[in-house]
């Protein structure tokens, strides 16, 4: 397995999408913030200061692409007929895949919910500004932030296994993110629960970022998060262990 | 709700451009344009037809082709004169190493995909120290039954083993079985040197065997480049390190020599007859049987996935018939006298004739006492591709 995980990890760092998706994320999020932070008119309530951090919210949609692209490049561009020549096991094959997105992940999240997290308290405790939340707040954000980019990872592998179609899988995550979950949230009643557990929601639950009213404790929304990412890679494992790999 | 609409923004924009690339770099190998192919130095004499052939190569498709020589190539050169085939393999066999223990054995193996019988009911075996021809039309199952040997392809029925077990039981895969499946099957972003350090290490394989057979194949100067602006032939010479990474006992190869060069083809054949003589199982497939006549000591030949005939290559050279060809500029007036003289003569297509039942000698003494002018006296028989349309029957596809 130790073998597979560093072949799986130096795939993904012998690609530049990687390092442009990491770099596009880390990027952007620098520059939002840092205008945030600087420009930003604060009332002097509530809490600018995890109003600001939910910038680092881009974080877990960019391991979400991260993680489609681990799987569905293979069968965009054949590669899984010599991955699968090396390891003919698909079950560890996908293993190694998942351990190697979630460190990804994980890397990706302290990266950018840390940078996050400094530029806005250095930025707003420079303006004068209290940014409302204490240290332990702070540190439970970034580590709660890092954990749903890394489960989002997880959950992008599963849907690529899943459909194996590179821009469908990454069209239908975004739309699943941006649409879909939003749509359903407008539905009285039902659209609550979908605030509130949806994919989106038990994401910022767990980075502290959500809003009030959809907000659930950090440990339901991370074990909510942890539990649709096993089922994506369980179906997605299942998917790819019993397809014919014939082109 | 302003940052979300900059994220969608940024986050599609990102995806595009990335797609946008690829895309981009995949097209710019792109369509086959085809007939851009040049004449070769290299020439070889048609073991069935004993025509002088001479290899066109065409650079950017890497396709080969074999057309007769014209008096205009006379400037072109002759780089490398092969001997007939068919002394070639006469010789070779009778060095050819005795079959060691089956290597691979395919046993009753069908595959349906949906409505389609792709391979049914096929078996045969390779043994070790042996090159086994796999031939057959485009589409006739050859990939597919290969698929199932290296478990890619789940059978409907039937198994394909190596060393008796199947693949995914295999303790070391890459050490057992080295497989080119497809060229293409390289990440157009990874350099040529990362694609295999990714496979060596999966493989448990020295990072030090990248480098030699990258060395072998002669991919050094360009290991660092993507391999998305690596031409066909090197992306195949690339598939073919990556098959030999763990130094294997048995060797699948579809179609290898696609998009090799003249030269690469040559370097191909006599590695592989060397790889065999070493004790490996070789199963090569091809749909040209040319390509194979030379290097294999037995072929299978299968028809709409079922098998044809499993047999010795120079079994499958026994099945054609004699006869003698002539081509000159006045063969219309030998064939008058050699009819007069109660010979059986037929004309073939490009104006030659051939001679069924007269010896060379007994032809050439007619052509002497009459002064008749000849550009080719030699034996003719049923050529090894007729024995093979015979074989796969006119229905094959265009290939």
């Amino acid at each position: 397995m130790t073998r597979l995980l560093s072949s799986e990890l130096l795939k993904l760092r012998t690609t530049r999408t990687f390092y442009a998706l990491i770099g596009g994320a880390v990027a952007l999020i620098l520059i939002i913030a840092v205008l945030g932070a600087a420009l930003g008119k604060f009332t002097g309530t509530g809490t600018p200061g995890r109003d600001l951090l939910a910038v680092a919210g881009l974080s877990p949609l960019f391991a979400l692409v991260i993680g489609v692209i681990g799987v569905t490049t293979e069968f965009r561009h054949g590669t899984i007929t010599p991955s699968l020549l090396v390891e003919p096991v698909r079950t560890r094959l996908m293993a190694a895949k998942l351990l190697a997105q979630l460190l990804a992940g994980l890397v990706l999240g302290l990266l950018c919910y840390g940078v996050c997290a400094g530029i806005v308290a250095g930025i707003l405790s420079s303006r004068g500004i209290a940014t409302g939340m204490s240290t332990s707040d702070w540190i439970g954000a970034v580590i709660g932030g890092a954990l749903a980019t890394m489960l989002y990872a997880a959950v992008g592998l599963g849907v690529g296994a899943v459909l194996r179609n590179q821009v469908g899988a990454i069209v239908l995550v975004l739309a699943w993110v941006f649409v879909i979950e939003n749509l359903l949230g407008i539905i009285p009643g039902f659209g609550d629960g979908i605030k509130k557990y949806g994919l989106s929601g038990v994401g910022s639950s767990l980075a502290r970022t959500a809003g009030h009213s959809t907000r659930i404790g950090q440990v339901p929304a991370g074990l909510l998060l942890l539990g649709y990412a096993l089922v994506l890679v369980i179906a997605g494992t299942m998917v790819v262990r019993q397809r014919d790999v014939s082109s | 709700m302003l940052l979300v609409v900059v994220a969608v923004v940024v986050v599609a924009g990102i995806v595009i451009a990335l797609f946008g690339w690829d895309r981009y770099r995949g097209n710019r190998n792109g369509p086959d344009e085809g007939g851009a192919a040049q004449p070769t130095a290299e020439v070889f004499v048609d073991p069935d037809t004993g025509r002088r052939m001479r290899v066109w190569y065409d650079r950017d498709t890497g396709r080969r082709e074999y057309r007769p020589e014209q008096p205009a190539d006379a400037g072109l050169g002759v780089e490398v004169v092969a001997a007939a085939p068919r002394t070639d393999q006469a010789d070779r066999q009778k060095e050819a190493p005795p079959a060691g223990d089956t290597m691979i054995k395919v046993s009753g193996l069908s595959k349906r995909f949906g409505e389609t019988l792709a391979v049914e009911a096929l078996s045969f075996s390779v043994a070790a120290g042996r090159v086994v021809g796999f031939l057959g039309p485009n589409g006739a199952g050859k990939t597919t039954t290969m698929r199932a040997l290296l478990g890619l392809v789940r059978p409907t029925a039937g198994s394909a083993t190596i060393e008796g077990r199947g693949y995914a039981e295999l303790d070391h895969p890459a050490q057992t079985v080295g497989a080119l499946l497809d060229g293409d099957d390289v990440h157009p972003g990874r350099s040529g040197r990362n694609h295999l350090r990714v496979l060596a290490r999966a493989a448990g394989v020295a990072p030090t065997r990248v480098d030699e057979l990258l060395e072998l194949v002669e991919l050094t100067g360009a290991a660092d480049r993507r391999a998305g602006g690596y031409s066909m032939g090197m992306r195949q010479r690339l598939g073919l390190a990556a098959a030999l990474l763990g130094d294997p006992r048995v060797l699948v190869l579809d179609e290898p020599a696609n998009g090799l060069d003249p030269q690469g083809i040559r370097w191909l054949r006599d590695f592989l007859r060397s790889l065999a003589g070493e004790g490996r199982a070789i199963l090569v497939s091809s749909h040209v049987l040319a390509e194979i006549a030379q290097t294999a000591d037995e072929v299978v030949v299968i028809n709409h996935g079922r098998s044809v005939l499993q047999a010795p290559l120079a079994e499958l050279m026994a099945q054609r018939s004699g006869g003698m060809r002539v081509a000159g500029p006045d063969t219309a007036r030998l064939a008058e006298l050699l009819r007069a003289d109660g010979a059986q003569v037929e004309s073939a297509s490009d104006g030659a004739i051939v001679v069924a039942d007269r010896t060379g000698e007994q032809i050439g003494r007619i052509i002497a006492a009459n002064g008749i002018v000849v550009s080719e006296l030699a034996a003719h028989g049923e050529s090894l591709e007729d024995v093979f349309f015979e074989l796969t029957g006119p229905e094959g596809g265009p290939s």
